[in-house]
């Protein structure tokens, strides 16, 4: 089966810092594949380098077959590939709903003209777009807080509202940047079931940064570990968590 | 018959029934050019956060395309408005295809250059526009209710605009750009788009300006008009299309309500600025648009003890959601 | 001929140079353009003016007094307005605009004060030419030249060779790192800004002498953003060499070219730059972190 997402031998240098060094991974349709590292080990520009924002120095990135090395995030984006930010990056001042309508616009296909004569067809999408969004809203059980500020919103009702955002895209692959970032064991395990439910319920592909071990063990099919932009290992959590090497790593950091 | 002489009579028969003489209408007529590109301004920097010192050189173009076209070659007046707004609108495409790239300071910087390169070239080039001694001989073609009409229009269409997908679009790059690119928003498109937009309506502005004035020279459309603008929009309310309606009328009127003020309308006027995003940032209205629901309530609140819901739609357009923040 | 119009360009570059040292310091510590700048060495002109025209006081006495006004406006600024947006937590546009409104202030202020008119210092300003080889050089010139690069010259040594400096440096770098360390960053950039603004008040006064005193001479400041820009925000040293440059070529433009279109010169010089080198001439490039 073709894999969803495929990058070969990438690299990616800062002056004479080498971010990424020689990285390669295969995602499979459907799967939810864990990357993890000490901090600074290069994850976050892997993320970058997939979404365009940072140009691979060298290696290829192929997305569902196409080569997207070097692909302007926008584009990126269009072509199915969302993401969520380390920091949560959401549109403060505007709407929950807002949020997520924003990211639809893809699907608003009419033009300038049509939306000043308000035209049927203009008129239609936008209906569509609000019922989307809705639902989307509904998947993550934000629907009651539509109107709401987005910033308003506690943390972790911040952390789904960005993930309902990406999967506005009608994403094949969900790239989440620390989505159990600051929460507590309760709120991990609540992330586990919501992310393997957005999984399910989609059938898409997810690619994890994470440093919530519990998170990682209870969610991810495969784990790349990941140290001085290196990969040091491969393969099923707990494969990974026995490797001495990834202990090495680690010594004595696991949550 | 022409059709401006056709506009100019329905003009005058309206302003003589109503008995509005021409002190009035001039005042109506300036508010409505300050509206309009001041409507301009707010697409460009209250939603899309970029700051444009240079939006005076617009006009200027607006202003001077029109009026030559409109005096020299005798130009339908229409048409020679709309040649204003579109060749204002080109040569900032061509400024922010080239501009845009560059960090926000520096697109300021460029814009700033650019009105002001503007105001020199005109100064500069005496056989075609008159130089700084003006181009004069203008054909009055912006009777009041004409103007009128046209704001209506603009803020029609700014309030379309920003209601549908494109004014979604900006607003996302002004709250986080990186964010928006990463729901599929091409940045650079938009935001080349946002600064067309407010040039077609800084050149629109000034074509009717010229058309009012009958006579204009560059240094109108200098660096304290640009500020003038940014300053308005500010006051006004950045992210709100009312709000600048309200900020243009409000700067427009209070001089000539406070006549005697007029030596120290500026200076005011900027303290009014430094006030107004120290201790109230938001200006009158910061990100929400005025509601006919929202006073309703606000009415209904202060004579029962429970909050109830409004009742009527939104005052311009049936629209299913307000840009409510 | 040539010689002539070089020095008077570095000479017009030095005083612009002093109003893009004190831009570029503020940029890099609360990365926003201070369009209040320019005014902030009006002010300095006119209170010089005041002290010796109506005051009677001689040259340095005067100057010394208008130095200080300068600083202490420039401190106000940051003391009532930038400091209370900062604390706020408002976007850096708002601080700009806070600028922006300031320098309307202080310009109506003193039109309304002081009208219009073109003022002059009542001091005999030296008019006289020094001959060396060829070339016939303003007196005021060099005067006005030596000044500034000592001024200059003290400047740098203050930010590369003392705790204040160093201080300032840190700041630049990384505001809430260097508080954590025990810098006291309001007190410092309170601090810059006075010393901007004293800067501001010597370009002001020099200005003055070379050409008038009017409420509209803040304008300069435009030239030293652009300065500041062309030699890449942030950078001091950027900002004296973009100064200078600017200064060169704007005199050779007026002189060679055309003395109208000397502003549209230098305009289309900074586009022409910025396309080249977005960043500047010694820019750093900073990127958000995704």
């Amino acid at each position: 089966m073709k894999p969803v997402l495929e990058m070969q031998n990438v690299e990616k240098h800062f002056g004479g810092v080498r971010a990424i060094d020689d990285f390669s991974v295969k995602l499979e349709q459907g799967k939810i594949h864990g990357l993890i590292g000490p901090n600074g080990a290069g994850k976050t520009t892997i993320f970058n380098n997939i979404t365009g924002i940072y140009v691979p120095d060298a290696g290829k990135i192929y997305f569902d077959g196409q080569d997207i090395t070097g692909t302007p995030p926008h584009k990126v984006a269009q072509m199915g590939i969302g993401r969520t930010f380390q920091n949560i990056r959401l549109f403060s001042n505007l709407s929950v709903m807002e949020n997520v309508i924003i990211a639809s616009n893809l699907d608003a296909t009419y033009n300038m003209l049509e939306s000043f004569l308000l035209s049927k067809n203009y008129r239609s999408k936008e209906k569509a777009l609000q019922e989307k969004a809705m639902s989307l809203l509904e998947v993550v059980g934000l629907s009651d807080r539509a109107e709401e500020r987005a910033s308003s919103l506690p943390y972790g009702h911040q952390r789904k509202l960005e993930i309902a955002r990406a999967m506005a895209l009608n994403p094949k692959l969900l790239l989440l940047d620390e989505p159990a970032a600051g929460m507590n064991a309760d709120e991990s395990a609540e992330l586990v079931e919501f992310v393997r439910g957005i999984r399910d319920k989609f059938d898409i592909t997810i690619l994890m940064i994470e440093h919530h071990m519990d998170v990682v063990t209870n969610l991810c099919d495969y784990v790349t570990v990941l140290n001085f932009g290196k990969t040091i290992a491969v393969g099923t959590p707990e494969e990974v968590k026995s490797d001495k090497r990834v202990i090495d790593a680690y010594l004595g950091s696991e949550e | 018959m022409s059709l401006l002489q056709i506009f100019q009579d329905i003009n005058s028969a309206f302003t003589g029934f109503f008995g509005i003489n021409s002190y009035v209408q001039g005042i109506v007529i300036l508010t409505c050019i300050n509206i309009i590109a001041v409507l301009g301004m707010s697409v460009l920097t209250g939603f899309t956060r970029l700051f444009s010192f240079g939006n005076a050189g617009f006009m200027s173009i607006g202003a001077y395309t029109a009026a030559i076209l409109a005096t020299r070659y005798n130009l339908n007046f229409l048409l020679a408005i709309v040649a204003g707004t579109v060749f204002s609108a080109f040569i900032a495409f061509l400024l922010g295809t080239i501009t845009l790239r560059l960090k926000g300071d520096y697109f300021l910087i460029t814009c700033l250059g650019f009105g002001e390169c503007v105001r020199v070239l005109f100064n500069y080039t005496k056989g075609l526009t008159g130089g700084s001694a003006g181009f004069s001989n203008i054909p009055n073609y912006s009777p009041m209710l004409f103007v009128l009409v046209c704001t209506v229009l603009a803020f029609y269409l700014a309030w379309r605009f920003i209601h549908s997908k494109y004014g979604r679009n900006l607003t996302s790059i002004r709250e986080n750009e990186l964010a928006a690119e990463a729901v599929g928003i091409n940045v650079f498109r938009f935001k080349r788009m946002s600064f067309v937009f407010s040039a077609v309506y800084a050149g629109w502005a000034g074509a009717l300006y010229a058309g009012y004035l009958m006579y204009i020279v560059p240094a109108s459309f200098n660096l304290g008009k640009s500020c003038e603008l940014i300053t308005t929009t500010v006051i006004g309310g950045l992210g709100s299309l009312t709000g600048s309606v309200m900020g243009a009328i409000i700067v427009t009127l209070l001089p000539e309500a406070f006549r005697f003020l007029a030596n120290y309308r500026m200076l005011l006027y900027g303290i009014a600025v430094v006030l107004v995003i120290m201790l109230r940032p938001a200006g009158l209205y910061g990100y929400k648009e005025f509601s006919l629901k929202r006073l309703v309530r606000r009415i209904k609140k202060l004579f029962t003890p429970k909050s109830t819901k409004g009742g009527d739609a939104g005052k311009k357009g049936g629209l299913t959601n307000e840009a409510s923040a | 001929m040539f010689i002539q119009q070089l020095v008077t360009g570095i000479s017009v570059g030095g005083i612009y140079a002093l109003l893009a040292t004190g831009y570029s310091l503020i940029y890099s510590l609360l990365d926003f353009s201070n369009w209040a700048h320019g005014e902030v060495a009006m002010i300095g002109a006119y209170t010089a003016l005041i002290m010796s025209s109506n005051l009677g006081l001689p040259f340095i006495p005067a100057a010394i007094i208008g130095i200080g006004g300068a600083a202490a406006v420039s401190y106000f600024n940051e003391r009532v307005a930038y400091r209370r947006i900062r604390h706020n937590h408002s976007p850096n546009m708002f601080l700009m605009i806070a600028a922006m409104g300031l320098s309307t202030v202080y310009q109506q202020a003193a039109n309304v004060i002081f009208t219009g008119k073109y003022k002059q210092y009542p001091f005999r300003l030296p008019v006289s030419t020094v001959q060396i080889g060829n070339a016939y050089l303003g007196v005021l010139d060099l005067v006005s030249l030596g000044i500034t690069a000592i001024i200059i010259i003290w400047l740098i040594y203050l930010i590369n060779k003392t705790q204040f400096g160093l201080n300032v440096r840190a700041i630049a770098c990384n505001n809430y790192t260097a508080s954590i360390l025990g810098v006291k960053v309001d007190r410092s950039i309170a601090y810059v800004f006075f010393l901007a603004g004293g800067l501001a008040g010597v370009a002001g006064i020099l200005y003055g002498m070379k050409y008038n005193i009017f409420p509209t001479m803040g304008n300069v400041g435009l030239k030293a953003f652009i300065a500041s820009v062309i030699g890449g925000l942030g950078s001091v040293p950027g900002a004296i060499v973009g100064a200078i440059v600017l200064g060169i070529i704007e005199t050779l433009v007026a002189a060679y070219v055309n003395s109208s279109l000397r502003d549209f010169f230098s305009f289309a010089l900074l586009i022409v730059l910025l396309l080249v080198k977005p960043s500047g001439l010694f820019g750093v490039d900073v990127q958000d972190k995704a």
